[in-house]
């Protein structure tokens, strides 16, 4: 921190809110400077973060060495980092410490208002450095299995109703954090460890055992292109392991960095040393993580080369690696033409693999998982859990515009489903199972609502309406989810909404609307609660047609609405960009696998516009986050020195 | 090595695999040894009880009775079993409960561990793997209780294994217990080392942190390495070949039973338990040609067809093969000490006896082996219903835990050694049949219909004269509990066509011998 340059030309007292929302980029901010309005200090956030943070985080001796006394005089798009990290921990509450003295809820909120609508959308394009990173869990099944050309699968009978982990990895392999993305994909904060290591090293050995099994003999030997083991060759051996070291490193490599894979000792026999060889490519750092051999001899911004391109869009559509066709394209250079991309992108929308934008992406993005928290019951819960599932898909491969994740007139629907569905479930050819068979998971039926009004968009789910429970939670889901606000945790010893006082009539509604008199709980409550309340002739994942319950409300922008149905429209017309610029932020946070950074901000405001203006569809989103700069350019550090204590 | 891998293997007609040389290597190896072999503890639960008259023994004495149809897959075995019969007390019981119950000796007993782990602690000295819960199939999460049969000490289910390749690893090819495997890891680590440190000379600071990150757990796993010793393990595990994937349930199941039998002969472990299903089980028995799931069969009465029927035997008959595929391979590993099954006690049964109504008494239980612990070669049938928690406490005291109780009960189960069950048995009676004011009365032993086209059809026996034959609706079968009765001494009550000796309808059902069943569900 104490390479921070020290510019004592401008003052930081201007910037405002909620007064006009004037977008403050940190150029206008110089431009403002002289004019020094620090009038009201909950209009001031330069002001604020003086009055409760800079007391300690200040020279010569700031407080975790973060001196933001410095930070405040800018330049203000160097110091994203910085700045993300404050409103982090203001939404978090971490920061001022407890026993500190605390900003009022108003002034937290404006802090973080500022720099999500002004200085975010002010900062400066600039490609990222992407980190190495661990292949997910969900990555590694997936990528061993294209490796190979079969699941590594845990010997287990299925039956109906009885759930049973068949991939012997995702049995094997614990599930990821999310990281700071959001999205699992996002490894970097759940490190290598020794227990990771003995379970990648035990999955080794079953691959490459079950391709040596006597089931598999055959296919070995054509592969070896040989008719009898006794024929085999080193020179044969290492043929497939040059092939299997580059579809493993998933790029072509140069004959020096294959050598230490491919060359065999030659002092037992060609196929015992070709399975030690594949143990150690499957247990090097250049198959395990991501990005570990982009070429550091010319450092600075630029393009990916063709084979991280490749890899990066089969993990982005397929969470895979690439296929054959990917990598001849990769190989041939046409990938960066956007032409062939775009090709690329609809042939692999195309292909089955792309489940995983729903299965991966989706079910993270929108809590899919909790569905399954609420009901285990097979196949009740397997019904619910499915809807969604489909229906993400069915966005995908259709190519339907982006604001029918909320407004949509397909749904798909199963016997254990139809009964939400009314007239419309009739269009449903019948089921009708097996004799013997008491109950069983039924595939979807894709049906047009035209008479279910209630029904249809993602948020009237029966799964997610059910998972969602009480008019907070869904508030906060779709606030967070939907709309891509970030919520403060609540304060503490808030304490909960008091219960009716004795000989009080009040409803629920009327005792939130009292606990919003609260200017603390107001902060959040005012845009939760009417947006919860919205869906009250919701009980659980049942429409209550007879329910009088008050559905009205009015949204912090000021548009009112008389039930959910009005609001439904709101969000797919006045709110609709920021409906889309959610979508798109969540998108290429995945599509990336990390946090969106400072200089990716504008692509993403850029590619919101694009799809606003034009009337988007999913497809063009994944076209636009694949040929967007965060996605194909990044910016390759210098290799660092060697130090002499790093390593024996 | 090389000819190790290329070895003949011994494939059952199913094809399960075990290496032929092993039987013999193992033979001569175990030869050596001069102390007698520790006593193991084994369970194979049957999942969705029985067709009660295919497996009844129906009359027969304690040395002198004839296997049921049932049974005849593992009649050969007949000098090692005790069979024992009229154990279960309750009316009727959920599959969760039973399944419960079945090592636990009562379903509320739900805080405390299954026996197996008990006596697993007791008897593990200093084995590697203090027991293996296995099963075939995966979790029931509508009734997860299903889905379990080993309880921890809190009383919470142990998770099972279903893969034979995975428990095969786990006994043999953990570099815990194999020298070979430490070699070829510490060669691993140390080219891998060489991986890493190539691409940290051309990394940016970042990229370094994770390179270093990958070294520091290439060093750990290698100081690891250090640490471990072999035991003085009685086998080169490297000799064993692992097992192929199983093709279908029948490998899949032939195959575990090959590696129980070899962890429990390799001291890799003293006790384990195998679910061949989950209770409830809707699995689909395709290999033996039937399309209809387990549950729905089992339900024999309700869904009664000859077909379903005959499909339901050809299960319950797969169940049986099985337990005798693990007595002959228990018995085909034998030293100076006599065979593997001399030095094991087997229990094999179900949670529930009657499949359709779920009745909970005359459950299939038999013991096997365990020399010297029981005494084999009898069938007894206990003339009062016993509770599985006094089975339970006995097989306690057997394997040397001295518990006063369990599950609540402290009376053991007497009959399983030489010990005098005298107070159990059924007395003489005189069997006879009135008519009394337009009804039927008529005393004598009830049975199950023997002809599988009448699985709803009984009769009671009456001395010297013609069975009587009872024919009621499902309403009745249930409320009087009938499959409770059956194959015990009844006085019955009911009304019929005039002129025929047959009752359609019951008015009372009572046994001679022992408590009544009452309606307690458990």
């Amino acid at each position: 921190m104490n390479s921070f340059s020290f510019r004592p030309c401008f003052a930081f007292g201007v910037l405002r809110w909620p007064a006009g929302r004037t977008v403050l980029t940190a150029v206008s901010l110089c431009a403002l400077c002289a004019v020094s309005r620090a009038s009201d200090p909950v209009d001031d956030v330069a002001g604020l973060i003086r009055k409760y943070c800079v007391e300690c985080h200040r020279s010569p001796d700031p407080r975790g060495e973060l001196d933001l006394a410095t930070v405040l005089q800018g330049p203000h798009d160097e110091f994203f980092a910085v700045w993300e990290d404050v409103a982090d921990r203001l939404r978090h509450r971490e920061m001022p410490p407890a026993d500190a003295v605390q900003p009022a809820e108003a002034e937290r909120r404006a802090v973080l208002d500022w720099y999500s609508t002004s200085y975010v959308p002010s900062l400066k394009p600039r490609p990222g450095s992407m980190r190495p990173r661990r292949l997910s869990a969900v990555e590694y099944r997936n990528t061993m299995r294209s490796l190979f050309g079969f699941d590594l699968e845990v010997s287990v009978i299925e039956a109906e109703q009885t759930v049973s982990e068949k991939s012997l990895v995702l049995k094997l392999l614990p599930t990821e954090p999310p990281g700071r993305s959001g999205f699992r994909n996002d490894t970097h904060t759940a490190p290598l460890t020794t227990v990771l290591w003995e379970q990648y090293s035990y999955l080794a050995d079953a691959a490459i055992a079950e391709m040596f099994s006597s089931d598999r003999r055959p296919e070995l030997l054509k592969r070896l292109r040989v008719s009898d083991e006794a024929d085999v060759e080193s020179d044969d051996a290492e043929a497939f392991l040059q092939e299997f070291v580059q579809r493993a490193f998933r790029r072509s490599l140069t004959s020096e960095q294959m050598a230490p894979f491919v060359q065999l000792a030659g002092e037992s026999a060609p196929l015992s040393e070709m399975q030690i060889a594949m143990k150690r490519i499957l247990m090097a750092p250049q198959f395990l993580y991501r990005g570990f051999l982009s070429d550091h001899s010319r450092p600075g911004p630029q393009r990916v080369d063709a084979w991280e391109l490749a890899e990066r869009l089969s993990y982005f559509l397929w969470a895979d690696m690439p296929d054959a066709e990917l990598f001849e394209v990769a190989a041939t250079g046409e990938l960066a033409d956007f032409n062939e991309l775009r090709r690329q992108i609809n042939r692999m929308v195309d292909s089955p693999s792309s489940i995983t934008l729903a299965t991966d992406f989706a079910h993270q993005w929108l809590t899919l998982g909790e569905v399954e928290k609420n009901n285990v019951e097979i196949p009740q819960a397997e019904a619910l859990r499915s809807q969604p599932r489909d229906f993400m898909h069915d966005l995908f491969v259709s190519d339907r515009p982006l604001t029918e994740l909320i407004d949509s007139r397909t749904a798909f629907v199963n016997p254990f489903t139809r009964g939400y569905y009314g007239d419309d479930a009739r269009q449903m050819t019948k089921y009708r199972k097996a004799a013997g068979i008491e109950v069983e998971i039924v595939p979807n039926q894709k049906i047009v609502l035209e008479q279910t009004a209630e029904r249809g968009g993602i948020l009237t789910m029966p799964g997610i309406l059910a998972m969602n429970q009480g008019p907070i939670i869904r508030g906060v889901w779709i606030l967070e989810r939907i709309l891509g606000e970030e919520l403060p945790e609540p304060p503490p010893n808030v304490g909960q909404v008091p219960p009716p006082a004795a000989g009080e009539t009040l409803t629920f509604r009327e005792r939130f609307e009292q606990h919003r008199s609260n200017s603390t709980c107001a902060v959040c409550h005012d845009r939760i609660d009417p947006i919860g309340f919205s869906l009250q002739r919701y009980e659980g994942a049942r429409y209550a047609a007879e329910s009088t319950a008050d559905t009205s409300g009015r949204l912090p922008s000021g548009e009112t609405f008389a039930d959910f149905q009005e609001l439904k429209r709101i969000l797919v017309t006045s709110q609709r960009r920021r409906v889309i610029r959610n979508i798109v932020n969540q998108t290429l946070s995945y599509a990336i696998s990390r946090r969106p950074a400072a200089g990716d901000q504008a692509a993403i405001e850029q590619i919101t516009d694009q799809l606003t203006n034009n009337a988007g569809t999913y497809r063009e989103l994944l076209f636009q986050v694949a040929s967007s700069m965060p996605f194909q350019q990044t910016d390759i550090p210098e290799v660092a020195p060697i130090s002499e204590e790093g390593d024996q | 090595m090389e000819s190790l891998n290329r070895r003949a293997v011994l494939r059952g007609a199913a094809g399960a695999a075990l290496p032929l040389p092993f039987l013999n290597l193992m033979q001569s190896r175990a030869a050596d040894q001069d102390s007698p072999p520790p006593m193991r503890f084994l369970t194979l639960f049957k999942p969705n009880g029985v067709h009660p008259p295919s497996w009844n023994i129906s009359g027969g004495a304690e040395h002198d009775f004839r296997m049921s149809p049932l049974m005849q897959p593992f009649s050969k075995h007949r000098e090692d079993l005790l069979i024992l019969d009229n154990m279960g007390d309750f009316g009727f019981s959920s599959h969760a409960n039973s399944t419960r119950r079945f090592l636990s000796g009562h379903h509320q007993n739900t805080r405390t561990a299954s026996i197996d782990q008990l006596i697993a602690d007791h008897i593990r000295g200093d084995t590697p793997h203090r027991s293996l819960e296995l099963t075939t199939e995966g979790l029931f999460p509508n009734q997860i209780g299903c889905s379990y049969i080993s309880y921890d000490q809190q009383g919470a289910p142990i998770p099972r294994e279903s893969d034979p390749q995975l428990v095969f690893d786990r006994l043999f090819r953990s570099p815990l217990n194999d020298p070979g495997q430490r070699q070829s890891m510490r060669s691993l680590l140390d080219r891998v080392g060489e991986d890493a440190r190539t691409l940290q000379r051309r990394a940016g600071r970042e990229d370094r942190e994770t390179l270093d990150q990958y070294l520091s757990v290439v060093r750990d796993t290698e100081k690891r390495l250090q640490t471990l010793q072999s035991r003085g393990a009685v086998i080169n595990p490297r000799e064993l070949v692992r097992p192929e994937r199983p093709a279908n349930l029948n490998e899949q199941v032939e195959t575990m039973i090959d590696l129980i039998c070899l962890a429990l002969w390799t001291d890799s472990t003293r006790c384990a338990t195998y679910m061949l299903g989950n209770s409830n089980s809707r699995m689909i028995f395709d290999f033996l040609g039937i399309k209809k799931q387990h549950h729905y069969l089992s339900h024999f009465f309700r869904n009664f067809s000859r077909e379903n029927l005959d499909s339901l035997l050809k299960i319950s008959l797969w169940h049986m093969q099985k337990f005798d595929y693990l007595l002959t391979r228990l018995k085909s590993f034998s030293n100076q000490h006599g065979t593997l099954l001399d030095h094991t006690l087997v229990l094999y049964g179900s949670g529930m006896g009657h499949s359709d109504n779920h009745t909970v008494t005359r459950i299939p239980i038999v013991l096997a082996g365990g020399r010297g612990l029981i005494r084999t070669g009898r069938y007894v049938r206990y003339s009062e219903n016993q509770p599985l928690c006094r089975l339970h406490l006995s097989l306690l005291h057997k394997f040397g835990i001295e518990s006063d109780s369990y599950a609540q009960n402290s009376t053991p189960l007497a009959g399983l050694d030489a010990s005098d069950y005298a107070a159990w048995q059924d007395q003489a009676f005189a069997s006879w049949i009135r008519e009394e004011g337009g009804k039927l009365v008529v005393r004598g032993r009830l049975r199950m219909s023997d002809n599988l086209d009448e699985a709803k059809l009984f009769y009671v026996d009456v001395d010297g004269a013609e069975s009587v034959l009872v024919e009621v609706s499902f309403n009745d079968f249930h409320h009087f509990n009938v499959a409770y009765h059956c194959g015990t001494a009844v006085t019955l009550t009911g009304t019929g066509p005039t002129g025929e000796r047959k009752i359609t309808k019951i008015e009372s059902l009572e046994s001679l011998f022992g408590h009544r069943p009452g309606d307690a569900p458990g």
